[in-house]
């Protein structure tokens, strides 16, 4: 659906993003991480034709989304990191604002502006002024504007910032039923646990290059290749630490309290076969299983921390 | 028809709550002392028994002036915050990643802050037409000027919108604006004064084109114009006439309509341009033709 290649952006002489190129299909979720400054959000700006590529082409459906950009701006819902409202405008004079810009008429209009609130559960403040919103109400508000013309493609540039957590997991609740309604959805954030359980494919971006992409189960496995295990036994750690040492298939051993953590090369068999040894050798095994990796790790990994300046 | 959404929204927002209301009556409440001073220096003139029919000139004339300076003074304020406003609130971005072009945007503002204006010179037609009682001002008269004001408050309004749509902050667009106007108004008078001077001394007969751009001497000779002073060309400074004063040359006030309808034209586009994020820069038309021959 969304193809980019070879896109470039530079401000002077700082290169924003470099040779990056992406492809998004119909449908998907797709997580853009990376840490601040990383040029997730020039990206997302180029693709809404709010920015100019230094070089590079972006297409939607095929399309180029530069110079078509009037049709793509129909086809494409955005919601910026940062954004404001205006002041003495009431919730649903913005949205109903916004749906005359796409010549959305009468009864329409209000359906539209009554579906997108009840949508993100702002139907009780239809006749709130915005600038009172708090700040999670008001980019609930963002989103149900960003929706308005009915988009194909979303694009969220850290939709949960500066969120609450309740508020957070209301706007997750609401991503999952866009997700449902078919849209395509490329999203932002630094909150990455909470992307990892909504999307089908995430990128890393790191200095205006794209470091990993893929789903999140193969991006888990290219950077772990090795597994994890973890093990608690209730005591005897020491003889716990020697049965273990006895296996080639595994490397590093740290143990602490009844906790032992060891990096592990094998499979299945191998990891069943260390536990009926631990079980056969008298030790009170409390649980053992198999470390997850999450994102924060892999991005912490991959990205080699945020250091820049 | 379809209204321009930026327009309505516009409108909608400026005219709620008290502060519309309030400058409506703070601008009547000044031209009123000021027909009401007029008034009263014409009545209560102990030297005479009769009404003066200069009188309703004399009103006039000072109404038309002091709205003339209001307008100046007012259009600025309200127009050059229009973009750089939405910057500084960033609103920008939410319109701009819409279909709206940025002609409508930058027109929408514009005709706002202008309906704003209107709202202001049509509110005081009462008090204009209190010199009815006297004569010798026709209605035809108050349209011509009335017209001339909304033309000068359009070019004013591009003026501001323009610094607008250039500069980040508000308050640098705000002082720029009011400086460009203070140079159409008095700067363009000291270049041609001192042009003439230097290159002609006090030979110079034709009408300086540099001063069909002075809003001043637009209004000073729709005035004159009207009052039929016209006689003889009215020159006022070398190179400076109140009239045609040869067969070729156009009434000042006509030239300086043209030009704030040129200007005006040229800047909204100018802005439009600058607004647009996918703008192409100005010279890419001629890369975009040499890539072709090259091709």
């Amino acid at each position: 659906m969304l193809s980019i290649k070879g896109l470039n952006k530079k401000y002077g002489r700082f290169q924003a993003v470099s040779d990056l190129n992406l492809e998004i299909a119909e449908g998907e979720i797709f997580g853009f991480v990376g840490p601040n400054g990383a040029g997730k959000t020039t990206t997302m700006k180029i693709m809404c034709g709010l920015l100019k590529a230094t070089s590079g082409e972006i297409s939607l459906d095929g399309v180029d989304v530069i110079k078509h950009s009037k049709e793509i701006k129909e086809k494409i819902g955005y919601m910026p990191d940062f954004f404001g409202v205006y002041d003495d405008l009431k919730v649903s004079e913005y949205l109903e604002f916004y749906a005359s810009i796409y010549n959305i008429k009468g009864p329409d209009r209000k359906k539209i502006t009554d579906d997108l609130l009840e949508l993100v559960d702002l139907s009780g403040k239809r006749e709130t002024y915005v600038d009172s919103l708090s700040r999670g109400m008001k980019q609930r508000l963002c989103l149900a504007r960003s929706l308005v013309h009915n988009p194909r493609l979303l694009v969220l540039d850290e939709p949960a910032s500066g969120m609450d957590p309740r508020a957070r997991i209301e706007m997750k609740e609401i991503l999952r039923n866009l997700k449902d309604m078919g849209k395509t959805i490329i999203i932002s954030s630094h909150i990455l646990p909470e992307l990892s359980e909504l999307c089908t494919g995430i990128g890393i971006i790191d200095k205006g290059r794209m470091v990993a992409s893929g789903s999140v189960d193969e991006i888990m496995q290219r950077v772990y290749s090795k597994k994890v295990i973890k093990l608690k036994v209730r005591d005897r750690l020491d003889d716990a630490v020697l049965i273990l040492k006895e296996y080639p298939f595994i490397e590093k051993l740290v143990s602490d309290d009844n906790n032992i953590k060891a990096s592990f090369d094998g499979g299945d068999e191998e990891m069943s076969r260390v536990l009926s040894a631990l079980v056969n050798g008298g030790i009170p095994v409390v649980s053992f299983a198999q470390l997850n990796g999450n994102l924060e790790d892999v991005f912490m990994k991959v990205t080699k921390g945020d250091d820049r300046q | 028809m379809n209204i321009n959404p930026v327009l309505l929204k516009e409108l909608k927002v400026r005219m709620r709550g008290w502060k519309a209301a309030g400058i409506i009556a703070a601008y009547l409440l000044i031209l009123s002392l000021v027909a009401l001073f007029i008034m009263y220096n014409a009545f209560m003139n102990p030297y005479s028994s009769t009404i003066d029919p200069q009188v309703s000139i004399g009103a006039y004339t000072g109404l038309a002036i002091i709205q003339f300076i209001l307008i100046m003074f007012i259009v600025p304020a309200l127009t050059a915050g229009a973009i750089s406003g939405e910057r500084e609130k960033q609103t920008l971005d939410l319109v701009l990643c819409t279909r709206l072009r940025p002609i409508s945007i930058i027109t929408g503002k514009l005709f706002a802050s202008t309906s704003q204006t209107l709202l202001l010179i049509i509110a005081s037609l009462p008090l204009f037409s209190m010199v009815f009682m006297f004569g010798g001002i026709s209605i035809k008269e108050i349209l011509q000027l009335f017209g001339f004001y909304i033309v000068t408050a359009v070019a004013v309004g591009c003026i501001g919108i323009f610094y607008s749509a250039c500069l980040r902050r508000t308050t640098a667009a705000t002082v720029l604006t009011y400086g460009t106007v203070a140079f159409l108004a008095f700067g363009t008078i000291f270049i041609g004064v001192f042009y003439v001077d230097i290159l002609y001394k006090a030979n110079y007969k034709d009408f300086l084109p540099i001063f069909y751009a002075n809003p001043i001497v637009g209004f000073s000779s729709l005035l004159a114009g009207q009052f039929g002073y016209y006689r003889g060309g009215m020159g006022i400074l070398p190179g400076l006439f109140l009239s045609g004063n040869t067969a070729k040359s156009i009434d000042p006030w006509l030239g300086n309509v043209i030009f704030d309808i040129v200007f005006s034209a040229v800047l909204l586009v100018l802005s439009a341009i600058r607004i647009n994020p996918v703008r192409r820069g100005i010279f890419s038309f001629f890369t975009l033709r040499k890539r072709a021959k090259k091709a």
